[in-house]
């Protein structure tokens, strides 16, 4: 991934499979109303593809430079299986968790390139990946730390 | 007809050149003095409409009238005061009265208009010129017309009650009551606050006409748990008490405690005097906690027979299990339950549905069904090394206490967590002997425990280190302990809004080493015991269920309440869900006795 638009076209592609990898587990989801929340996580996945489709489409512009808050809430929390007998929680710390993952490739990414058009995407697309991870880890501080 | 006739009309016209000898209005406009009581003046937004100036008025000048913008909001009525100036006599006994200090006096007090329906206005609504007025009569700074502090109640010191699983509220004396009673000025805005809409006016005046059954029968036509909710409730009324603006609230809570303690249990049957039938129907009750009680007690008096199934050995699920002793003594708790059950439910104690007896068999051998199993299952925290046998959850150790097991805590004890359960495993474990140190990741202001909980936490020597993140749960050098490693948090504004949040401080983290950690982040509803395929057709979001009118779910015989059906997961709204859904199924058992009532 040398270009603007193959790391464009690679993060779509991830946002599509994370859609996709949620869409699949409301499938198989055992416990009572997870299967609709699975699917607003679905559908929250493909929001943030077509905010990076609009960002190829010369649309829409990545903000490199903004401050995202870090709840820091994930980077604690022990790995959960993706299972179909997965909780609110557990799905909560499976997303939060493949979004830092994602904000950590991007951020690795941006470190190994040169000051460029290609940096500043990347940087962006880490941002992104910073924002998606705040607002599970705000559901997960709003809905589960509740007495916590 | 004469000339002189003719030409009479004609003559005033040689006077209509003169100086008038009236004038159209008085000459020159005195002001009223700074004090004066002139036309009147309600800052609306401070006005609850409580109505206590429309009840003082001895003229009967003031009406309470509905005004849209400020209906719907807690702890207002909605109606604003509607003067009449043909009635009023400017005595200003409005002004003394009114607990939200909204209503006062201008100094003005000429009004010319020929349209005698406009001396009718709604002050602070209807524009007029006085609104804004800074002078005029105000009631004097300190001033009230009732004594503004609560009669002070007696508890167990600190020292003492840290010793000892008795109750630590000792309650009001008769003498006490009166004067506590005497204060409330019986404007009602409690009684849409309380989940179940207790007639908490009527209950009050009983105590000051010293009528206690008349008062036990008010109290029993909304809930049936007045022994327990006049200690633990968490009393919503009080809140919006409108005695509380300017000073403390009517103690509604301990004065529900006075009556239901003047009563015998024995007196019960012949007070209430519950009829009790045989509608030939059949309901059958998941749960028997507050929720599941409370149903079965109106269902009975519906005429239905009602069968509890209840997995623990005893009635009362987190009234018993989950709320110790010295908050609510058993003798209290069973004063309630006893009640109930002597109206004819039967309770099948060590049944849990799914285990020893199928939901599907409840289904087709009931009329109805009503699910109110509460939230038993502890949060997990979901932070590594969290299984260390040395963590325990908050809930059990409870459960221990309350069924006389040792819980074995340990004399150094963490808790983690601001609800009410982690403040009760706090308190017991101080009362077996323990140090204990709560951690909580917010500040005190954000705790979801009672204010009343956290401070009495902290006078039993319990210490609270706010802004603590747990972060890892590790061995500790001592078998038989457990090390928790947790950071500073600093609370951060959140952008989109909202309360602050915590957030870990990864250069200030501390290591420090316990007999034991107890857990206590929150609680969940086990709904494993509905088979998958009626899971789906049940309206369920977060983990609960989310009822539709009457507590009914999307299954048609099937009502849900409580804990594991509401938002705010108190014993007084479980209560109210019970009693709402006892209503619905006998709507739905008895469809005609309603359809033409709406």
């Amino acid at each position: 991934m040398n270009t603007v638009d193959e790391i464009l076209d690679y993060a779509i592609d991830q946002e599509q499979q994370a859609a996709d990898f949620y869409a699949e587990l409301a499938n198989r989801a055992e416990k009572a109303g997870m299967k609709e929340i699975l699917l607003d996580f679905a559908a929250e996945e493909q929001s943030h593809k077509d905010r990076l489709l609009a960002v190829k489409a010369g649309e829409r512009e990545l903000a490199p430079e903004q401050e995202v808050l870090d709840l820091k809430i994930s980077d604690y929390l022990v790995e959960v299986d993706a299972s179909e007998g997965i909780s609110y929680q557990d799905a909560l710390i499976v997303a939060m968790k493949r979004e830092r993952a994602a904000f950590e490739l991007y951020t690795d990414m941006a470190a190994q390139v040169p000051a460029s058009h290609l940096k500043e995407v990347l940087q962006g697309l880490a941002k992104e990946e910073a924002k998606h991870k705040l607002f599970f880890e705000s559901e997960y501080d709003e809905r589960v730390l509740m007495d916590n | 007809m004469s000339l002189k006739d003719l030409l009479s009309p004609f003559y005033v016209w040689q006077r209509a050149f003169e100086k008038p000898y009236t004038s159209i209005k008085p000459i020159q406009e005195r002001p009223g003095s700074a004090a004066y009581r002139g036309f009147h003046i309600n800052l609306s937004e401070e006005c609850i409409g409580c109505g206590t100036c429309h009840k003082i008025c001895q003229n009967d000048a003031i009406d309470m009238v509905r005004v849209e913008a400020y209906e719907g909001r807690s702890g207002d009525s909605g109606l604003r005061p509607r003067f009449d100036y043909g009635r009023c006599c400017w005595c200003a006994l409005c002004v003394d009265m009114c607990p939200a200090s909204s209503l006062r006096m201008s100094n003005e007090y000429t009004w010319i208009t020929s349209d005698p329906t406009e001396y009718h206005f709604t002050a602070g609504v209807e524009h007029t010129s006085w609104q804004e007025n800074p002078l005029g009569y105000r009631r004097a700074e300190g001033y009230h017309l009732y004594p503004t502090r609560r009669i002070d109640m007696e508890m167990r010191p600190p020292e003492d009650s840290v010793h000892s699983f008795d109750e630590v509220v000792l309650g009001y004396s008769e003498e006490q009551a009166l004067l506590e009673a005497d204060r409330c000025i019986e404007c009602g805005i409690c009684v849409a606050t309380c989940p179940a809409h207790m007639d908490v006016p009527d209950y009050i005046r009983s105590i000051r006409d010293r009528d206690y059954e008349k008062g036990l029968q008010l109290m029993y036509r909304t809930n049936p748990f007045p022994a327990t909710c006049g200690r633990i409730c968490t009393r919503r009324c009080e809140s919006v008490c409108p005695v509380g603006i300017q000073g403390e609230p009517i103690a509604i809570r301990w004065l529900k405690r006075f009556i239901v303690d003047q009563v015998a249990p024995e007196d019960y049957t012949r007070i209430l005097a519950d009829q009790t039938g045989d509608s030939g129907y059949r309901v059958a009750i998941i749960g028997a906690g507050p929720g599941g009680l409370s149903a079965a007690y109106y269902l009975r008096r519906k005429g239905h027979a009602v069968t509890v199934f209840e997995s623990q050995a005893m009635a009362g699920g987190m009234l018993r299990y989950g709320v110790p002793s010295y908050r609510l003594p058993d003798e209290a708790l069973n004063k309630d339950i006893n009640y109930i059950q002597s109206l004819g439910v039967e309770i099948r104690f060590n049944t849990r549905v799914g285990r020893e007896i199928q939901f599907s068999e409840l289904l087709d051998v009931h009329d109805a069904v009503f699910i109110s199993t509460g939230l038993s299952l502890p949060s997990s925290m979901r932070i590594q090394g969290e299984d260390h046998p040395r963590v325990l959850s908050g809930l059990q150790v409870l459960d221990d206490v309350a069924s006389g097991r040792d819980p074995g805590i340990g004399g150094q004890v963490a808790v983690i967590g601001g609800g009410n359960v982690a403040m009760d495993a706090a308190r017991v474990s101080r009362r077996l002997g323990a140090e204990v140190t709560i951690l909580y990741r917010r500040r005190i202001a954000d705790m979801p425990a009672d204010a009343e909980e956290i401070h009495e936490s902290q006078e039993e020597g319990c210490r609270i280190v706010t802004q603590a993140i747990p972060v890892e749960v590790l061995n500790a050098a001592q078998p038989g302990q457990v090390s928790l490693q947790w950071g500073e948090a600093e609370m951060v504004q959140d952008p989109k809004g909202g309360r602050p949040r915590p957030v870990l401080q990864e250069d200030r983290m501390h290591t420090d080493t316990f007999d034991c950690i107890i857990s206590a982040i929150g609680q969940g509803g086990d709904l494993g015991f509905i088979p998958g395929n009626l899971q789906e057709q049940l309206a369920i979001e977060w983990g609960k269920f989310i009822p539709g009118e009457y507590q009914h779910s999307a299954l048609a015989k099937v009502f849900v309440g409580g804990d594991v059906a509401n938002r705010t997961a108190d014993a007084i709204s479980a209560i109210e869900d019970g009693h709402h859904a006892a209503r619905g199924i006998d709507r739905f058992l008895n469809p005609e006795t309603y359809s033409n009532s709406g």
